[in-house]
């Protein structure tokens, strides 16, 4: 090893220092928007898989509108479209393009790094909204499900509060797994074991105790708000808890979702 | 700007994985109009330094300033005058290269035109690859964009992470004539390379560093002028000359590094 060690410890003379004009955050915002709003168009056949499987189940479900009611039948058809954009759609892309390193490219620019994320989010809100109107419209069309205006406000706003909690679930299946691989087969596992599970629970299908844990499941209590929030007179102390216990899941997977997550696969 | 003044000053930088010690107390600065080289066997701390430069990962210690502004005081205004060439492409997929630039620009608060974009992409030879996607592009011809969207915003320090690695002799040729043509405009341009004929040719200073340290800084003629009398770079050498190659071989000893 050689002893020509040359670099130096001593303080160094002040950088010359150019006035930097951040820019905005709205402009950093909106140039991160437009980019995730194109991906998200140009990945419509996973958008249409998204929408396609509960408006399936929707019209399926037809002759189960007389036998369990109508607002549970499109609280849970609203259910599986809000786990399949939180579980399949937000973590799978997010776990991607961690992945090929586009969030590390991100991150050496100015841009704040909550708007990276925040950016992912609007975009899979903006999902949440479309979807929900959809299936309302499917509902409408294909079962002859009409609720009262208030229904369908409070119910759309139910689902923006649920999509949450599958939202965070993904961040922390994104935080907890580092392999993209991995985390497409964990959120694909999840996604399936919540809709058989809360379906069937939600019809009868799998006894009490199931049904109990069931209801009290992240799938559970969000077709819960769903469904007493497209039916407002039915809402009650338990389904006041149902949407308590949806935000403390909510807060709780954010919590550990950004506790646990790293930008880089790798390190 | 004064012209005079370090562009990125490191000051005992160490960087540390759990009990790993990556780089240790490395310091050294980028005058601007300068294209300086670290160079290093693999997991030397060269990719260490430049994540921590680029933000990255947070040093153990040290202070980086780029262009006055230190980077854990004030990350976003040196991100912003910082631009960087990553090994690796990372853009996302599904957009065309139009769409990236824009991006990436909007991100710096650059506003393109649509003409400006085709200009852009005129100027590097790409003015049919507008519409479309970074993979399908050579790689020569990623490397072009790569280089756009790192200068897109003008910066005052360019960072290059292996930037030839993978091209053929014209691509290689024409990118350091742009690096080149950078440096003749003022932007200073730290770079990492394992080709010590281009370093040689190119680099005004180089730093070489090994087992997180550097060993040496100076012009390559003054390395290898300083190091060609050393029994390890004689026994490197294989031509009858010392070269720069000699010197980095002798300095950082024969064995492959994984």
């Amino acid at each position: 090893m050689s002893s020509t060690v040359t670099a130096h410890s001593t303080t160094l003379a002040p950088a010359a220092r150019p006035i930097i004009d951040l820019p905005g955050t709205s402009t950093v915002f909106s140039a991160l928007l437009r980019a995730d709003l194109t991906t998200q168009w140009r990945n419509r056949r996973a958008t249409i898989l998204v929408i396609l499987i509960p408006a399936v189940i929707l019209i399926s479900w037809k002759g189960l509108v007389p036998r369990i009611g109508a607002a549970n039948v499109l609280a849970n058809c609203i259910t599986v479209g809000l786990n399949a954009i939180g579980l399949m759609g937000y973590t799978n892309s997010i776990a991607r393009d961690r992945d090929k390193g586009i969030f590390q490219r991100l991150r050496i620019t100015p841009a704040p790094r909550w708007t990276i994320m925040v950016s992912r989010l609007t975009v899979q809100l903006m999902m949440i909204a479309i979807v929900t109107l959809i299936l309302f419209i499917v509902g409408f069309q294909s079962d002859h499900i009409t609720m009262t205006a208030k229904g369908y406000v409070l119910a759309f706003l139910a689902s923006i509060v649920g999509g949450a909690i599958y939202l965070s679930l993904g961040q922390v299946i994104v935080g907890l797994i580092r392999n993209a691989e991995t985390v497409n087969v964990v959120t694909r596992l999840v996604y399936f074991i919540f809709i058989m599970v809360g379906m069937f629970a939600s019809i009868g299908l799998l006894g009490k105790k199931l049904g109990d844990i069931s209801l009290w499941s992240p799938y559970g209590t969000v077709q819960h708000i769903l469904a007493d929030a497209l039916n407002p007179n039915t809402w009650n102390t338990q389904s006041s808890m149902a949407l308590l216990v949806t935000i403390g899941y909510t807060i709780v997977f954010t919590f550990l979702g950004i506790r646990w997550f790293r930008w880089q696969s790798s390190k | 700007m004064s012209t005079n003044q370090p562009v990125l000053q490191i000051q005992n930088l160490d960087v540390r994985y759990g009990s790993f010690h990556a780089v240790k107390q490395v310091s050294f600065e980028v005058q601007p109009g300068e294209i300086f080289g670290l160079l290093g066997p693999n997991g030397a701390g060269k990719t260490s330094t430049l994540s921590a430069i680029e933000g990255l990962l947070t040093p153990t210690s040290g202070t980086i300033n780029v262009a006055g502004y230190d980077s854990r005081k004030q990350p976003l205004h040196a991100r912003a005058c910082l631009g960087v060439q990553l090994q690796s492409t990372s853009f996302q997929t599904e957009l065309t290269i139009a769409e990236i630039i824009r991006l990436y620009a909007g991100i710096h608060g650059v506003a393109l035109t649509r003409e400006r974009i085709d200009r852009i992409l005129d100027d590097i030879k790409l003015g049919d690859a507008a519409g479309k996607r970074f993979g399908q592009l050579s790689g020569g011809q990623q490397q072009r964009v790569s280089l756009v969207i790192a200068t897109i915003h003008n910066p005052t320090l360019l960072l290059m992470d292996e930037p030839t690695t993978g091209l053929d002799p014209q691509s290689r040729r024409q990118l350091w004539e742009r690096i080149e043509a950078m440096r003749d405009k003022g932007h200073a341009i730290l770079l990492t390379t394992h080709s010590m004929e281009e370093a040689e040719s190119v680099c005004d200073r180089i730093a070489i560093i090994d087992h997180g340290q550097i060993i040496t800084i100076d012009t390559p003629q003054a390395i290898v002028d300083n190091n060609r009398d050393r029994p390890e770079v004689i026994r490197a050498s294989r031509r009858g000359r010392i070269t720069l190659e000699d010197v980095f071989i002798g300095l950082t000893g024969s064995s492959v590094r994984s």
